[in-house]
């Protein structure tokens, strides 16, 4: 019951999202669609990721997009209709993506009961961080830095 | 009493209880200040020593008329107040004021007030968004600016406790306090204390990191437009967020509720230390200069944030070689 409430939250945010004409306000709704997103791994016993969710994405990257957005001035409380010329394309991806989720989803067994936990989940993920999947983390950290050396390249001053 | 309605209700009590501290924490500061200043400070209204002026001044403010601009985005503009009051009121959820007295001590306890209070950003800049005033927005963005330098500070200074104690439960780091508080913790606790201090400062936005609110230049910040009953928001969640933040401290360093006396002193000893670090603070804030935008930003990126991953890395390598939750 409750996920279903959520999940309505989540789905009208996001659609506001790309639906709004004011820059500002998407940002905002984009805020609460990843609360929302967060609430949902509440309702999964994951307290942990529903902890990182806030800190990373609703409290870091809503900030930094914020950022941008004032440091771009021309675009503050400008009207941006967000139309594209690429509505079909994209239509035609979603659903293929779509598709293919719900192709995935279909062939799993839903509403069984769910296996119990085996106690706190905090350990076991910062395990699993260090341990199997250590190759992985150390690669997202490549990839934030390359992002990083990139946006320096942008940034720099032409001289 | 099942355990749900025994969850409200503590709710309803901290709620309570956190709102007439606030209340009574405001005059605390403005009487510690003008102690500093050689000022008696209120004393008028309840004498002695103005023990009515924090209901006055709610009363006052209640009784205002509520301005809204007709320049603002009305919508972002009411609803900034409530946003940015609910999670500094949400991060005493996971604060435990002695053994089993708390709303819930969640096994993330740290990281929920930490991550719960990184989202009063987003109250902050809407209300300087919405008010669609230059001083507003042009404090606002100082505030983001200010929120992306010292959060990242903060949180390695607070998660130097949790190395310490091998956990982010509230009640373990506590536990873990028994013998020896961790602001005595040899090397690491001072300096994680003294970071932790220092970013608290400016998470709070206080002097002298207080340039998003900086009376001489942005009249009152991202607030200025704000009257009556929500400025009274604003104002409750800035203070309620810095007591917040000083019960963090309180727990992290100084042993929580532990103290000499029977266990029921416990919540009176947390208080006590929780006020300690909030005096600590206003010390600080009514001691210092404002310091310039490019100044606050230097001493976190240059100095703050580098030392303070190296002072979580050290952490981490003293743990791993001492044994964890030892």
């Amino acid at each position: 019951m409750s996920f279903w409430v959520v999940a309505a939250a989540l789905v009208a945010s996001s659609l506001a999202v790309v639906l709004t004409p004011n820059l500002f306000h998407a940002v905002l709704y984009l805020a609460a669609a990843l609360v929302a997103t967060g609430v949902v791994f509440l309702l999964l016993d994951s307290p942990f990721l529903f902890g990182v969710q806030l800190l990373l994405y609703a409290g870091g990257v809503v900030t930094i997009v914020v950022f941008a957005i004032m440091l771009t001035e021309r675009l503050v409380g400008e009207r941006i209709a967000q139309t594209s010329r690429y509505v079909v394309h994209g239509a035609v991806v979603a659903a293929a993506v779509f598709v293919g989720v719900a192709g995935f989803l279909i062939q799993v067994p839903l509403g069984g009961p769910r296996p119990p936990l085996p106690g706190d989940l905090t350990p076991v993920i910062g395990r699993a961080l260090v341990g199997p999947w250590a190759a992985t983390l150390e690669l997202l950290a490549v990839l934030l830095v390359v992002a990083l050396l990139g946006a320096l390249y942008f940034a720099r001053t032409e001289d | 009493m099942p355990p749900l309605a025994w969850h409200a209700l503590m709710a309803f009590i901290v709620l309570n209880a956190i709102l007439g501290l606030v209340a009574y924490v405001t005059l605390l500061e403005r009487k510690f200040a003008a102690r500093m200043q050689s000022r008696i400070g209120p004393y008028y209204v309840g004498r002695p020593h103005g023990w009515l002026q924090p209901i006055a001044d709610a009363l006052k403010l209640m009784l205002k008329e509520d301005v809204v601009p007709t320049a603002a985005d009305r919508g972002v503009y009411n609803l900034a107040p409530i946003v940015f009051l609910v999670p500094c009121i949400l991060i005493y959820a996971t604060i435990p004021f002695a053994p089993d007295l708390g709303v819930a001590d969640l096994n993330i306890g740290v990281l929920f007030f930490l991550a719960v209070s990184s989202l009063e950003i987003v109250g902050l800049f809407m209300g300087g968004w919405g008010s669609n005033n230059k001083y507003a927005l042009l404090s606002a963005m100082r505030a983001v600016n200010q929120i992306i330098s010292y959060d990242l500070p903060f949180i390695f200074a607070a998660l130097v406790p949790v190395l310490l104690a091998g956990s982010l439960q509230m009640s373990t780091i506590v536990a873990a306090q028994q013998g020896l508080w961790f602001v005595a913790y040899p090397v690491f606790g001072q300096l994680a204390f003294v970071a932790f201090v220092v970013a608290t400062l400016a998470a709070e936005n206080r002097v002298p990191f207080d340039i998003l609110e900086a009376e001489s230049e942005l009249v009152a910040g991202f607030r200025v437009e704000y009257s009556g009953m929500k400025f009274a928001l604003i104002q409750l969640g800035e203070y309620a967020h810095m007591l917040g933040t000083s019960f963090l401290g309180a727990l992290l360093f100084l042993g929580g509720w532990l103290g000499p006396g029977p266990a029921w002193l416990g919540p009176l000893w947390f208080l006590l230390k929780a006020v300690l670090v909030f005096l600590l603070v206003t010390w600080v804030r009514w001691s210092f200069v404002r310091i310039r935008v490019d100044q606050i930003l230097a001493i976190s990126w240059k100095v703050l944030l580098p030392a303070s991953i190296l002072l979580l890395f050290a952490t981490g390598l003293w743990v791993a070689t001492r044994g964890a939750g030892a």
